[in-house]
């Protein structure tokens, strides 16, 4: 094992650490609040995984996160106690109520012509799975259209761009079905096994902690497996590496449809966390913005993009407190962004490698030429 | 039906006025320019701003605009993306990060809501653009009302993009733009300096977008953040149509704005939309170099 490897190594067992040591630090309030980011930490793995490793820039990212979040919210809207309190033993949403023609039933199935769609939402458990069954398979139809058809570089982040504006219309446009601009507020708590995830509760925060962590674990191991490894080859040449015989279009799919669970599975973590679902999850500046994340972070480490979002986020939340900076915030932003590109192109993640490089060559001249010999001996 | 053909073809001049620059920047440079919707931004609030303070009529503005956006593109070609060509993703984000500043520095004020100063036209507010009297109404054309505003549009996106068509095909500069767009590298071994052509057709491209801009002051709200849905459309059209071609670009623009008019009078806006990208989604997935590309060398 090379000494850069056990850096790395430790690099993830010391971030996994901080996350879960986080709530000695803190009251209930602070935890929420890092929960989201630590959601916001597997958004940037998601984009690393598809940008960095496999040279895919999907600009409409939001599109798996907002799925994921609405299937959950649809159960847990059910479940809220303003649905249960409507007069009828079955619940209803509120905003459905309020909306109702006058003389129409008040029962789930035929209150409008699309609240039947909300039936199966009444076990929370078909909330938990479509949340991340429809993501996939979203993600599964779109890549197997797209890359089997060849289609590559900014024409994907197009299409992916589309799709989600698309999507964000129609929900929004659905608005008996959906409450349309103002999303779905007011959500009961998520129950699994008998245990209740108040969102203010240290149980919501380790789990949101838990599969970050996870998440983090999977890719990394995920990464370093032969189609993780073709998956690398594929990014660099697409073209040689379907002279070699490899099936390009069948690893970009797969990587592809994990990170859109991953970003699913976000989704509805942030659900249980904010206690909201709405169609802003579906905004381009959104999904740019998870980009943003990744590339400040490192678009080629998965750990670099998880921890850009998080600290992007905890820097933004301090720098809010003040008002007369909240706008001056998303300028500064901005600059960083242009600076990253411009002069930093492979991000924090980049950068710690190459310090931790000049670190070992000072430490132990020699040792770096030669573990790159070693390198180069096993490709 | 003659009158919704109508609102579509204005609707698609609109597209194509934000779309031209982009088809030219895209297609020449391979820079995805997402600030290009804060450029059709910028000219709106030149029409704001000149007037407030120089009581100067929509018409003044055009002019003014396009000077102002283009002088702004060249800096920002000059400044970030010269040093990013041939790295057509990072174009895309390095502009997102220039887009965002641009919409905050009119959000701020540039900085002087900071000093507690506030210049009338400009911050987060609404702002409108009074349309003059001999553009406002409607005339009868052929038994449809035909509004005076969206005929001027047209008649403006035609003059501008004869114009580019001009320069583009019958000028030197143009003849080295069409050379770069074939093949940058032997434009280059030909003698022609592709820095410089370059960042003259990225301010071009940004002037058209100002122009687009104090276009859509006329019938728009203008804020900060107009620019965002238009950059997206603008790509939609260009990538519709082909990068590289001019020709292509017009004839998508037109047929993208009459789906959006065509659809929006069956149903409503947002579904119009809806279609439109759905549309885009699947003119790229049958043909990805767009519908009416040549075939680059």
């Amino acid at each position: 094992m090379s000494i850069e490897r056990k850096f790395q190594i430790a690099a993830y067992v010391l971030f996994i650490a901080v996350i879960f040591a986080a709530p000695v630090f803190g009251d209930e309030f602070w935890l929420n609040r890092i929960s989201k980011y630590l959601v916001y930490g597997m958004l940037g793995v998601a984009i690393a995984l598809t940008w960095g490793y496999a040279g895919i820039l999907n600009l409409g990212q939001g599109l798996f996160f907002g799925l994921g979040a609405y299937m959950l919210a649809m159960s847990l809207k059910l479940s809220s106690p303003t649905s249960l309190q409507q007069g009828s033993d079955k619940p209803v949403p509120d905003f459905m109520l309020w909306n109702a023609e006058p003389g129409a039933p008040t029962q789930l199935c035929c209150i409008n012509k699309g609240s039947f769609l909300w039936l199966p939402f009444q076990s929370q458990s078909v909330g938990l799975v479509l949340g991340i069954v429809l993501p996939v398979v979203i993600a599964g139809a779109l890549g197997m259209l797209v890359f089997r058809k060849r289609i590559s570089g900014v024409f994907v982040s197009i299409i992916t761009l589309a799709l989600v504006l698309l999507v964000r219309l129609i929900m929004v446009d659905a608005q008996p079905v959906t409450n349309g601009f103002n999303g779905l507020t007011d959500l009961g708590w998520l129950t699994i096994g008998g245990i209740e995830f108040d969102p203010y509760s240290r149980a919501t925060y380790y789990l949101c902690a838990v599969c970050l962590s996870l998440t983090l674990i999977g890719a990394r191991l995920i990464v370093e497996t032969r189609a993780g490894m073709i998956l690398q080859a594929i990014r660099d040449d697409q073209v040689r590496a379907r002279y070699l015989g490899f099936d390009v279009s069948l690893y970009q799919v797969f990587f592809f449809v994990i990170s859109a669970g991953i970003a699913g599975v976000a989704g509805m973590l942030y659900v249980i966390v904010a206690e909201f679902a709405s169609p802003t999850f579906m905004d381009l500046s959104f999904s740019v913005t998870m980009v943003v994340w990744a590339a400040v972070g490192g678009r080629s480490s998965l750990l670099g993009a998880c921890i850009g979002a998080i600290l992007i986020n905890m820097i933004e939340a301090e720098v809010s407190e003040t008002e007369a900076l909240v706008e001056a915030w998303k300028a500064i932003i901005g600059l960083i962004f242009v600076l990253v590109v411009l002069f930093m192109p492979r991000g924090l993640g980049g950068l710690a490698h190459d310090v931790l490089r000049q670190f070992i060559r000072r430490l132990r001249p020699g040792s770096v030429s030669s573990s790159l010999q070693q390198q180069s001996g096993a490709l | 039906m003659l009158d919704i053909l109508f609102i579509g073809l204005s609707l698609g001049s609109i597209l194509l006025l934000v779309a031209l620059g982009l088809a030219i920047t895209y297609g020449a440079m391979g820079v995805i320019n997402m600030a290009h919707g804060e450029m059709v931004m910028i000219g709106a609030y030149v029409a704001v701003l000149s007037g407030i303070w120089l009581r100067a009529s929509l018409l003044l503005a055009i002019p003014l605009a396009f000077i102002v956006t283009a002088l702004l593109g060249l800096l920002i070609e000059r400044v970030v993306v010269r040093r990013l060509y041939g790295r057509l993703l990072d174009t895309l984000l390095a502009t997102w990060g220039i887009a965002i500043l641009l919409q905050q520095a009119v959000r701020l004020e540039f900085g002087l809501s900071f000093l507690g100063i506030h210049v009338e036209g400009l911050g987060a507010g609404l702002q409108n653009v009074a349309v003059p009297s001999y553009l406002q109404g409607t005339f009868r054309l052929a038994s449809a009302d035909i509004n005076a505003y969206r005929t001027f549009i047209i008649v403006i996106t035609a003059v501008l993009t004869l114009a580019t068509w001009f320069i583009l095909y019958r000028t030197a500069a143009g003849m080295q733009v069409r050379a770069i767009i074939r093949n940058p590298k032997m434009a280059a071994a030909c003698g022609i300096d592709v820095k410089r052509i370059n960042a003259m057709t990225f301010a071009f491209g940004s002037g058209l977008a100002g122009v687009a801009g104090v276009m859509m002051s006329g019938f728009k709200t203008v804020f900060p953040d107009m620019g965002t849905t238009m950059v997206v459309d603008g790509f939609m059209v260009v990538v519709t149509g082909g990068v590289g071609s001019l020709f292509g670009t017009i004839l998508s623009s037109g047929l993208l704005g009459e789906i959006n008019a065509l659809v929006a009078i069956g149903t409503n806006d947002i579904l119009a939309r809806a279609v439109v990208f759905g549309v885009v989604i699947l003119v790229i997935l049958v043909k990805p170099s767009g519908l009416f590309s040549f075939k680059g060398r």
